[in-house]
């Protein structure tokens, strides 16, 4: 029956286009959902609602996009009102703060040869994405993981290019500023005498010294 | 910034700031490429500057990227296909109706793939209970829509259309409802208030009959009722047809049972 060879067909293609990108849209769920049990939701949902409207793909354009910004919009609407988002700004200092005053200072002066994000644990990373809000969280995962362009974030995230490329500064600096906190903490760069890191005076330093 | 082309390398340190990122990413035309451009030649200190961006830049995606270098679970990949599977059944049945047999065979392969990609997964009350339990969000509200609008909600947005119970008993109160699923089968959610405490009712569409075999067998009214305690939730699951329902609540089995029975009507 037409009917049935039809869907078949849709099925198949479904399954070739878009579970290709399954594991990417796995690790943007998790930075966004923090969970690993609604990061799989999550991905579960955005799966369904792409095959429900599967029909709607313009064929030929970019599908990891049309999947992420299905992803992103089942985030918002359904994921994001029940996630407890930390005021994040603050947590991220915070914590950068935490891990400066326990560090052990004898780790300070470790190395400090070593270029800033070569000893970061990925583990220091992931806490610091984490800690960003989430709308510059999305932005710097969209841009800086996934590769897309402003102009596709965008559309992504509905959202002028303007917004995301603002974002996408913001997110990055803060994101610097943490995982320096981090760095510090292990002993990768000094701290300054007002216990704040500043990964420019460090490179002024080690530009001096070399 | 888009002012006079003569005024391009005129382009001020903040603004080389500002836009350092954006060039780097390659996102500049090429008259504003050359403002960077001629901005950097000129000024030592931005150079310095739009170096360490870049330095920092690579080495930050790198590190992102061996950060959240993951794989999404075996199980996921084989939910999505099942559930992928599945969605196609009502088609088939839609196409295929005049022909009961071929219904059958069409309904058994399609569970078949779902118990062949799920076996050791965990059961229908373990995963209504954990979702119910975890309160996510309605996406529509008895008070927005009116609670009589709650079933029409859910039409054209799942295979199947539920019919919510209608609780003869004095104090339940539809709150809300959003779209579920119970392993790979797509459910209606709906969440009550009770005089005491709360209750969720998932209802999905189960032509496989592969629900329902947990819990005790009790009859209230006229219906068999499965009951199960799980996780501090007292559930009742029922069948009516090819549709389950499960009802998750903090009522005791006494007060869950009355309440089963207002919604058969008795």
């Amino acid at each position: 029956m037409f009917g049935t060879r039809q869907t078949d067909l849709t099925r198949s293609e479904f399954e070739r286009l878009a579970l290709e990108h399954l594991d990417p849209l796995y690790a943007a769920a998790l930075r966004l959902t923090r969970h690993e049990r609604d990061a799989e939701d999550l991905v579960q949902d955005t799966f369904l609602r792409a095959y429900r409207f599967f029909d709607r793909f313009e064929r030929g354009t970019n599908i990891k996009a049309w999947l992420f910004k299905i992803l992103t919009n089942t985030f918002i609407n359904r994921y994001r009102r029940s996630t407890k988002e930390r005021s994040i700004v603050d947590g991220a200092e915070r914590d950068v703060h935490d891990r400066f005053v326990s560090r052990d200072a004898t780790e300070v002066a470790a190395n400090p040869e070593k270029a800033f994000f070569e000893k970061l644990l990925s583990d220091d990373v992931l806490r610091a994405v984490d800690a960003l809000p989430i709308d510059f969280r999305m932005v710097v995962i969209l841009a800086d993981l996934q590769e897309f362009s402003y102009r596709e974030i965008a559309d992504i995230l509905d959202v002028p290019v303007g917004t995301v490329m603002s974002r996408l500064y913001r997110g990055r600096r803060l994101l610097q500023r943490s995982l320096a906190g981090y760095a510090a903490a292990s002993g990768v760069v000094e701290a300054g005498e007002d216990g704040s890191v500043d990964l420019e005076a460090y490179r002024r330093r080690r530009g001096k010294s070399a | 910034m888009a002012n006079d082309p003569t005024q391009g390398a005129a382009m001020d340190c903040g603004e080389l700031e500002r836009s350092v990122d954006a060039w780097l990413d390659g996102e500049f035309d090429a008259r504003e490429r050359a403002e960077v451009e001629a901005h950097v030649a000129a000024c030592p200190p931005c150079r310095g500057l739009a170096g360490d961006r870049d330095a920092a830049r690579a080495a930050l995606r790198a590190k992102l990227r061996e950060a959240m270098a993951v794989r999404a679970p075996a199980a996921l990949r084989a939910r999505i296909q099942g559930e992928i599977a599945v969605r196609r059944l009502p088609l088939w049945r839609r196409a295929l109706s005049p022909i009961p047999i071929a219904t059958a065979a069409a309904c058994a392969a399609g569970v078949l793939v779902v118990l062949a990609s799920h076996g050791g997964g965990e059961g229908l009350v373990d995963e209504a209970v954990r979702k119910h339990h975890r309160g996510l969000p309605l996406e529509v509200t008895a008070a927005s829509v009116g609670e009589g609008s709650i079933p029409e909600w859910f039409a054209g947005k799942l295979d199947f259309h539920p019919s919510p119970p209608r609780f003869r008993a004095d104090g339940v109160r539809v709150v809300g409802a959003r779209l579920s699923h119970i392993r790979e089968l797509p459910a209606a959610y709906i969440r009550y208030e009770l005089p005491r405490g709360q209750a969720g009712l998932f209802i999905v569409d189960d032509p496989g009959g592969k629900f329902g075999a947990e819990g005790r067998e009790v009859r209230v009214g006229p219906s068999v009722v499965r009951l199960v305690a799980s996780r501090g939730y007292n559930v009742a699951i029922w069948r009516q047809d090819e549709i389950v329902y499960s009802l998750v609540s903090d009522l005791d089995e006494q007060a869950l049972r009355d309440l089963v029975r207002a919604a058969q009507g008795q």
